[in-house]
């Protein structure tokens, strides 16, 4: 009995459930996607470790500090299970042609036909000759350098040269990716010893560690550095399975971050939708309902019959949404194995399924029967004659009497205060909307217009050009360079590696920290004096602005003040600043600092690299064009945010086209007889069309106007809250007013022209069909 | 007299047809009628005879199968939608059996609505509006009165100033006392008997030989043809000898 009620509900209003499922798909895409990705890519990540037997951390000692007993003694530590050592060559080296750029990265250079029971290799690729030069790279520096199999590689080491052919990919669990700059490369036996013949003083010994299973990986990397503080053995690195997935996995929760933020923007916005929709059902089909009472009908079962029509859209559009995020998945895997390191498949996932599915019913069951609730109070008789509460009139807005001004303009203005509720409807849709575009457009700004707020808010220092000078020539080139016109500024600068509680922290040492171009410090101050130091943000917590802190190098160990704190998206925040005098006291040798160039706006940088090369060549080991890599990272943030920006606006116009859509519908549907009057009365299509809009767009359009505007206060804590996650304490995005109002003004632009389509249908609203109903 | 009478409206040929998936039932065909200016024009017939139908199609307000409608000199049988919106809104005004007023502003509102599309300027259109609400003895407390709150006499003499707000050049009626007692029907047809007195034209369909009364030319529509066509003397009061003629001409028309 009450289906056919269900199903004449479900006819009558098919336009709004199709547009009511197909937002609901789009939650279920979303969600799904975001679902997946909790759900599989910690454990693929877990799977990877075991499969790979990979050591719950890595420690670099240098050879020579190395003794016959340290194995024992860390095996006899309380939280350690296995231990397993074996040699490398450690160094910094710079990749040639790394994406069309230098890249410098420290490397770790490994025996690989050495056995290994712990950090096993799964080589994916593998060319059938192996020649005398041959490399095997991890699947990071193979897809992200665009380095392919058979393909040269070169490093290059202070200033000497070493081409490779890279003979084989595989996958390794041990290293992050970039972002904590250390790296692994695997030589055949033979390549390994020539290499590391030569780089004896580079020799390090690996201490692959398995912990206990339940101990945390803080208490044993607490262990092992008092172990090695206790011998006086300095870390040289150390790398754990915990920050491993953190840095590989960054992009990664990223992302599932905006999925899930995006699936509840969207599912809040469907969820409005169909208590309106319902609302004014109610109203319409008023005496229907009186008629079903009248007959014996219960509350209940009225209800359900516009209850379950929402209920069985949403079960259907969000197992279709499910079914179409395993579209997206394989596309997405890719994109995330470039950041993974290892190929995973994410599988059909029944736990995201059922958790979408039991999500999207509830929420919605529990958002239309609260909005159908009232059909139980609705006395038959009442009903039947359309009586209820909602249709009863309250008050003439705008007298035409008495209001001064152009009657067709109080006509819109009357539509406006008399739909109340689908203006506040379109208003908050419209401003929820808007923070989609205000932060999508404000990231397009600071990705595509200017690009340099983006990418110094994730890197280091960046000048044009990096020059590494040979010592003897250091004053010459400088003072030469700086006499060079096109050349705004020359700065020391170098980089290194230096202990703090025991822990690896790289150091950034720079003669005049007020003349870099990317501050990192976002408390406090840079250090200026000898004495003086700025701590990454990973020691906040346990240190304060003011006091004393020992670092070492090697033998030698300083004493600072921390004047400053520093971010770090790279380095996890395990970085510090120094001066370079106060670098030097660290050093027994004299340092050679790398002097970082800035140049004139305009000038160009591949030829005055030239140019430079021409006359200083021989007092110079290298040059690198920073800019050029500057350039790469941010061609790889732009594709990407591309993307993002284009999906938020294709996506934000979707919805507002099917609010519209549902909106517009409902109100030419009630006052269908009325706009019958108007048109006998002779008001024209166009001026009918006008006046409905009027009555609906400018709450939207005050909406994104507004919202836009907020986006000043707004969009600058979405960004910190964003950059925080990922490490950066500070972020030197900006928010532009007129990129935020060109935005706005796009939407309206795109909000009118849907209006204009959708009330359209006014044309086929006659005159003569409103004497002939009834 | 009716001979120097000047023609408002010259319908010819007529056709009009209404097709329902395989069926078609014809209403009327190859009917030619004039209506006179500063006539009260009735149109009579039986329930389904097509009355409604014709008096529309002579509005403006649908459009007829075949057939030209020549109103003063224009031919709006040619008009797009557009057109005969804009023709609407200048010539024609239009009163409703079930009235349909505006539900969501009052009476006062109403008129002014229709009265923002004329030519004059809106201190005019108020002025006139008062006027028209005099007229038809509606007081200034009434005007502000939503039309679910007054009678429905005091509702369709607010739909007869909407419709004469504009100075249009033809009134259409159709059934304009159907829905109310004779009370509120004495009321509303003394409003349409002044307003003819002054000149203006009115083109009304009823049923009912009262409301006939006032006019002063009867139609009768019977098998797709204008069947009778009866003149009387301008209303003045209700008199025997003025109800007889009606009386027999109906007879005579079968009624
Ligand atoms: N849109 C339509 N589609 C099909 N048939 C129609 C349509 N409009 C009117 N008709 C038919 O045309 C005929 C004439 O209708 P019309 O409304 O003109 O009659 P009428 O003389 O005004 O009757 P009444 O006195 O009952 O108002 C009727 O039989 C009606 O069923
Ligand atoms: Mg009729």
């Amino acid at each position: 009995m009450i289906q056919s009620q269900l199903f004449y509900n479900l006819k009558k209003d098919k336009g709004s459930y199709i547009s009511f499922g197909i937002v609901i798909l789009i939650t279920a895409i979303m969600l799904n996607l975001a679902l997946v990705l909790v759900f599989q890519v910690d454990r693929a990540y877990d799977n990877k470790f075991e499969a790979l037997d990979t050591a719950t951390i890595n420690v670099c000692i240098p050879q020579i500090q190395d003794t016959d007993t340290l194995k024992d003694d860390i095996k006899a530590l309380e939280s350690v299970s296995e231990v397993e050592c074996r040699e490398a060559v450690f160094l910094e080296a710079v990749v040639k042609d790394f994406r069309g750029t230098d890249f410098s990265m420290n490397t770790v250079f490994y025996n690989k036909d050495e056995s290994r029971d712990m950090n096993k290799l799964d080589i994916k690729e593998e060319s059938a000759e192996s020649t005398k030069e041959s490399i095997y790279l991890p699947l990071y520096v193979a897809s992200f350098g665009e380095f392919g199999l058979d393909d040269e590689i070169i490093y290059e080491i202070g200033d000497k040269k070493h081409t490779f052919l890279v003979s084989g990919v595989l996958e390794e669990m041990q290293y992050g990716n970039y972002g904590k700059g250390l790296m692994g490369a695997y030589l055949p036996k033979s390549v390994y010893e020539e290499f590391a013949s030569e780089y004896e003083e580079h020799m390090v010994t690996e201490y692959s560690i398995i912990a206990n299973d339940n101990t945390e990986i803080n208490a044993l990397n607490n262990e092992i550095s008092s172990l090695l503080e206790e011998k006086s053995i300095t870390m040289l690195t150390s790398c754990d399975k915990a920050s491993t997935k953190d840095t590989r996995t960054m992009v990664c929760n990223l992302l599932i971050l905006v999925l899930l933020a995006f699936a509840l923007v969207i599912l809040l916005v469907s969820v409005f939708l169909c208590k309106f929709r319902i609302s004014n059902s109610i109203e319409e089909d008023m005496v229907n309902m009186g008629v079903l009472k009248a007959l014996g009908y219960t509350g209940n079962m009225i209800i359900g019959s516009v209850v379950l029509p929402y209920l069985m859209v949403t079960l259907v559009a969000s197992l279709f949404g499910v079914i179409a995020s395993y579209g997206i998945l394989p596309s997405l895997s890719e994109l995330l194995t470039l950041q993974a390191g290892f190929s995973f498949r994410l599988l059909f996932d029944i736990k995201g399924f059922i958790c979408v599915e039991t999500i999207l019913v509830f929420i919605v069951t529990v958002f239309t029967y609260t909005a159908a609730k009232r059909i139980r109070k609705l006395q038959p008789i009442n009903a039947i004659r359309g009586n209820s509460e909602g249709k009863a009139i309250k008050k003439n807005y705008f007298p035409l009497e008495e209001t001064h001004g152009n009657t067709k303009l109080l006509l819109v203005l009357k539509q406006m205060f008399s739909n109340g509720k689908q203006n506040a409807l379109l208003f908050g849709v419209s401003f929820v909307l808007t923070i989609l575009i205000a932060f999508a457009s404000t990231l397009f700004y600071n990705v595509i217009v200017e690009p340099n707020n983006f990418i110094s808010t994730l890197s280091e220092e960046m000048p044009e050009i990096v020059i590494y000078p040979k010592e003897q020539h250091e004053a010459t080139i400088v003072s030469d360079l700086q006499s060079n016109s096109d050349i705004k500024t020359v700065l020391k600068y170098t980089m290194g590696t230096v202990n703090i509680d025991d822990v690896p922290v790289t150091v950034f040492a720079c003669e005049d920290f007020s003349k870099v171009s990317n501050d990192l410090c976002y408390l406090g101050e840079n250090p200026d004096e000898k004495n003086e130091i700025a701590l990454g943000s990973s020691f906040e917590g346990k240190y304060k602005l003011g006091e004393q802190i020992e670092i070492q190098n090697g033998d030698i160990s300083c004493s600072y003040e921390i004047t400053g704190f520093v971010q770090s998206v790279n380095y996890q925040g395990n970085v510090c600043e120094l001066s370079m005098e106060g670098y030097a006291a660290l050093n027994s040798e004299s340092i050679v600092p790398s002097l970082y160039v800035y140049l004139q706006d305009g000038t160009d940088v591949e030829s005055l690299i030239a140019d430079i090369e021409e006359q200083h060549g021989d007092m110079i080991s290298n040059q690198v064009n920073y800019q050029k890599m500057t350039e790469t990272t941010q061609e790889m943030y732009a594709g990407i945010t591309s993307i993002i920006v284009i999906v938020i606006f294709v996506l934000t116009i979707l919805i507002a086209l099917f609010v519209l859509y549902i909106v517009i519908k409902t109100l030419l549907v009630q006052r269908k007889q009325e706009l019958g009057i108007y048109k006998a009365i002779g008001y024209s299509n166009w001026q009918l069309m006008v006046q409905v809009m009027g009555s609906f767009l400018p709450s939207s359009a005050l909406a994104v106007l507004l919202s836009s505007g907020l986006g000043l206060v707004y969009v600058p804590q979405m960004n910190q809250f964003i950059f925080q996650t990922i490490g950066a304490m500070k972020n030197n995005m900006e928010v532009s007013f007129t990129f935020l109002m060109i935005f706005a003004l796009i939407q309206i632009v795109v909000n009118f022209i849907i209006s204009i389509s959708l009330t359209k249908p006014i044309k086929k609203i006659s005159a003569y069909a409103l004497i002939k109903e009834d | 007299m009716a001979v120097e009478k000047e023609i408002l409206i010259s319908a010819k040929n007529l056709k009009k047809e209404f097709r329902m998936g395989d069926t078609s039932q014809m209403i009327f065909e190859n009917l030619s009628l004039d209506i006179y200016k500063g006539d009260f024009t009735v149109i009579m017939g039986a329930s389904g005879a097509g009355k409604s139908t014709l008096m529309y199609s002579l509005s403006g307000m649908d459009r007829p199968t075949e057939g030209s409608i020549i109103f003063s000199d224009k031919e709006i049988t040619k008009y797009n939608d557009d057109k005969l919106a804009i023709f609407r809104r200048e010539s024609c005004g239009f009163v409703f059996q079930q009235i349909y007023l505006l539900e969501k502003m009052s009476l006062m509102d109403n008129v002014l609505t229709a009265g923002a599309l004329g030519k004059n300027n809106k201190k005019e259109v108020i002025q006139r509006a008062k006027e028209l609400f005099e007229l038809v003895n509606i007081p200034a407390v009434t005007q502000k009165k939503f039309s679910t709150q007054v009678s429905g006499g005091e509702a369709q003499r607010a739909g007869i100033v909407r419709a004469i707000i504009n100075n249009p050049e033809v009134v259409f009626a159709d059934e304009p006392t159907g829905a109310l007692n004779s009370n509120n029907s004495e009321a509303v047809l003394n409003v349409f008997t002044k307003i003819h007195n002054e000149g203006q034209s009115i083109i009304m369909v009823t049923h009912d030989k009262k409301t006939a009364l006032r006019g002063n030319r009867i139609l009768y529509i019977k098998d797709g043809q204008i069947f009778g066509d009866c003149s009387l003397e301008n209303y003045k009061e209700a008199n025997k000898e003025r109800e007889q003629k009606l009386d027999e001409f109906l007879a005579e028309m079968g009624w």
